[in-house]
C-alpha cells in the first residue's frame, strides 16, 4: 500500500505545480514541484516511479495547465534516463551534492523546454521567464526534499 | 519472474526512449490536430476539477489573509484615499443618473428594441499554467452551469479573456496575454481600431495601428466589436508606452491576481466556430478565430 507513495507525491505535486500562486505583481511562476518529485524519487526508488508513471504524470499536467502535451512528460523522461545513468555514484552522497545535481537539471530542463517551445513557435522566445522558474525552482529544493525524505522515512517504517 | 540486472536495464532503456518518442508524437498531433486536443483536455479537466479545488483553498485562504494583514499597515491612508473617491463618484452618479433619464426618453422616442439580458456565470480561478509558455486558467464552471466556447471572462475592472474550452464541470480561458491571444479593440472615444495581441507578458501589444492614429500614454482601450468575438464597448486597459515598435497596453484587470471571474454570455458564443467544422471546410487548417461577423442577435 505505501508503494504508491512516490506516484502519489509526484502527483500531487503536478497538482501543486498549476495552483493559481497569487503573488502580486509576477506573472504567474510555480516551481516545477513534479521535477523536484520525479529527480528526488528516481534517485532513492527508482523502481516505485516507473516511466510510464512519470509519462502519465507529465501528460495530465500539459493537459491541465494548457501547454503543449507531451513537454512536460519528455522532460520526466529525460531527467529518469539522466539520474538513472548516475545513480549509483550519486545515492550515498550528501545533501549539498544531491542539490547541485538538481541544480544542473533543472537548468538544463528549463533551457530545454525554452528551446523546444521556441523551435516550435519559431522564433527566440524570453529566457526571463525560465531562468526565473529555475532559480524558483533550484531554491525550493530543499524544503521538498526533506518533505520527500520523511515520506520515504515513513515508507521505510510501515514496510 | 527472474530477470538479470543487465536485462533489466536494457528493457528499462527500451521503454524510456518508447515512451519519449510517444511524448514526442503527442506534441506533434497536438500542433496538427486540434479536434482529439481539445476533447482530452476537457475531459482530463473535468477528472481533476475537484482535486484542483480543494488543493487551490489553502493557498487562497493563505492569500486572502496574507492580504488583510498589509492590509492593517495602510488603513489610514487607505481611508482618506476612498473618501476622496467616494466623493468624486458621488457626482458621476447624478450625472450617470441624468444620463439614463435622458436614455430612456431617447429610446422611447425612436422605438428602439431594448438590448438582450445578459446572463453571467460567476466562477472559481482554480488552476493557471504554471508558467508553462501559455498564459490560461482554469475555472471551476463548465457545460453544466451555462459556460459555453468563445463566451467573454471579465472581472469588475476589464477584459480577463475568453473561454476556450470547455468541460462539463470546468473550462478553460485564454487571458488576453497569451501568445495566441487576438482581440479587436478600439481606442475608447475614437474610430481607431487596432488588434490586441498577446505575446505572453505583462502588457499586450497593439497591433495594426494606423500609421498617423496618434495613440497617446494614458489612451483608453475598448473591445471594438468588429469581427463579432465581443461585444463593443468592454473595458480593456490603458496604453502605457508607445516608444517601441507597437504601443504597449497594461490590462485593467490584475491578471496575476485572480480568484474569482465573470463569463458572460452576451450571445455571441456561435462566434467561435469549432475546429472540426472549419477543418471540414476544404480541409482547411483548423483555428479558432471567427471567419466573419456572425448576426448578431438584437
Amino acid at each position: 500500500m505505501v508503494n504508491v507513495l512516490p506516484i502519489a507525491t509526484t502527483v500531487v505535486a503536478a497538482l501543486l505545480s498549476i495552483e493559481p500562486l497569487r503573488i502580486g505583481g509576477f506573472t504567474a511562476l510555480t516551481p516545477a514541484f513534479t521535477l523536484m518529485a520525479a529527480y528526488y524519487w528516481t534517485l532513492y526508488r527508482p523502481d516505485l516511479l516507473p516511466a510510464l508513471s512519470l509519462f502519465i504524470i507529465g501528460v495530465i499536467q500539459d493537459l491541465l495547465s494548457g501547454g503543449l502535451p507531451g513537454a512536460t512528460a519528455i522532460m520526466l523522461l529525460l531527467v529518469r534516463a539522466i539520474v538513472s545513468g548516475h545513480r549509483h555514484y550519486l545515492v550515498n552522497q550528501p545533501f549539498p551534492f544531491i542539490w547541485a545535481g538538481f541544480t544542473l537539471l533543472t537548468g538544463g530542463a528549463m533551457l530545454f523546454l525554452w528551446a523546444l517551445h521556441s523551435l516550435l513557435a519559431g522564433n527566440v522566445l524570453e529566457l526571463r521567464e525560465p531562468i526565473l522558474r529555475a532559480v524558483l525552482t533550484i531554491s525550493m529544493f530543499p524544503v521538498a526534499s526533506l518533505l520527500l525524505g520523511r515520506t520515504q522515512r515513513a515508507m521505510i517504517g510501515a514496510g | 519472474m527472474r530477470i538479470s540486472a543487465a536485462r533489466r536495464a536494457t528493457i528499462e532503456r527500451a521503454s524510456v526512449s518508447l515512451l519519449v518518442v510517444l511524448s514526442a508524437a503527442m506534441i506533434l498531433l497536438g500542433k496538427a490536430d486540434q479536434v482529439v486536443l481539445q476533447s482530452l483536455r476537457s475531459y482530463v479537466m473535468d477528472g481533476a476539477a475537484p482535486a484542483l479545488d480543494v488543493l487551490s483553498r489553502p493557498a487562497a485562504a493563505l492569500a486572502t489573509a496574507a492580504h488583510r494583514v498589509l492590509g492593517f499597515m495602510t488603513v489610514y491612508s487607505d481611508n482618506v484615499r476612498l473618501a476622496e473617491e467616494n466623493e468624486r463618484l458621488l457626482g458621476w452618479q447624478q450625472v450617470a443618473l441624468r444620463l439614463s433619464a435622458e436614455n430612456a426618453q431617447l429610446r422611447d422616442l425612436t422605438k428602439l428594441v431594448p438590448e438582450p439580458r445578459i446572463s453571467f456565470v460567476t466562477a472559481r480561478v482554480v488552476a493557471d499554467s504554471g508558467g508553462a509558455y501559455v498564459r490560461t486558467l482554469m475555472i471551476d464552471a463548465g457545460r453544466d452551469n451555462g459556460v459555453a466556447r468563445g463566451q467573454a471572462a471579465m472581472t469588475g475592472e476589464g477584459l480577463v479573456g475568453r473561454v476556450s474550452e470547455v468541460g462539463a464541470r470546468a473550462a478553460r480561458i485564454l487571458l488576453i496575454t497569451d501568445l495566441n491571444s487576438r482581440v479587436p479593440v478600439a481606442v475608447d472615444g475614437t474610430r481607431q481600431r487596432a488588434i490586441l495581441a498577446g505575446d505572453n507578458s505583462a502588457r499586450p501589444s497593439l497591433r495594426y495601428v494606423d500609421a498617423g492614429g496618434g495613440i497617446k500614454i494614458g489612451d483608453r482601450i475598448v473591445t471594438s466589436g468588429q469581427g463579432g468575438v465581443f461585444p463593443p464597448g468592454l473595458p480593456v486597459g490603458v496604453v502605457v508606452s508607445v516608444d517601441s515598435e507597437a504601443p504597449q497596453v497594461e490590462p485593467y484587470a490584475a491578471l496575476t491576481r485572480l480568484d474569482y471571474l465573470r463569463v458572460v454570455d452576451y450571445g455571441l458564443a456561435e462566434a467561435l466556430p469549432n475546429p472540426s467544422t472549419v477543418a471540414g471546410r476544404g480541409g482547411k487548417r483548423a483555428d479558432t478565430q471567427a471567419s466573419g461577423p456572425p448576426p448578431l442577435r438584437r
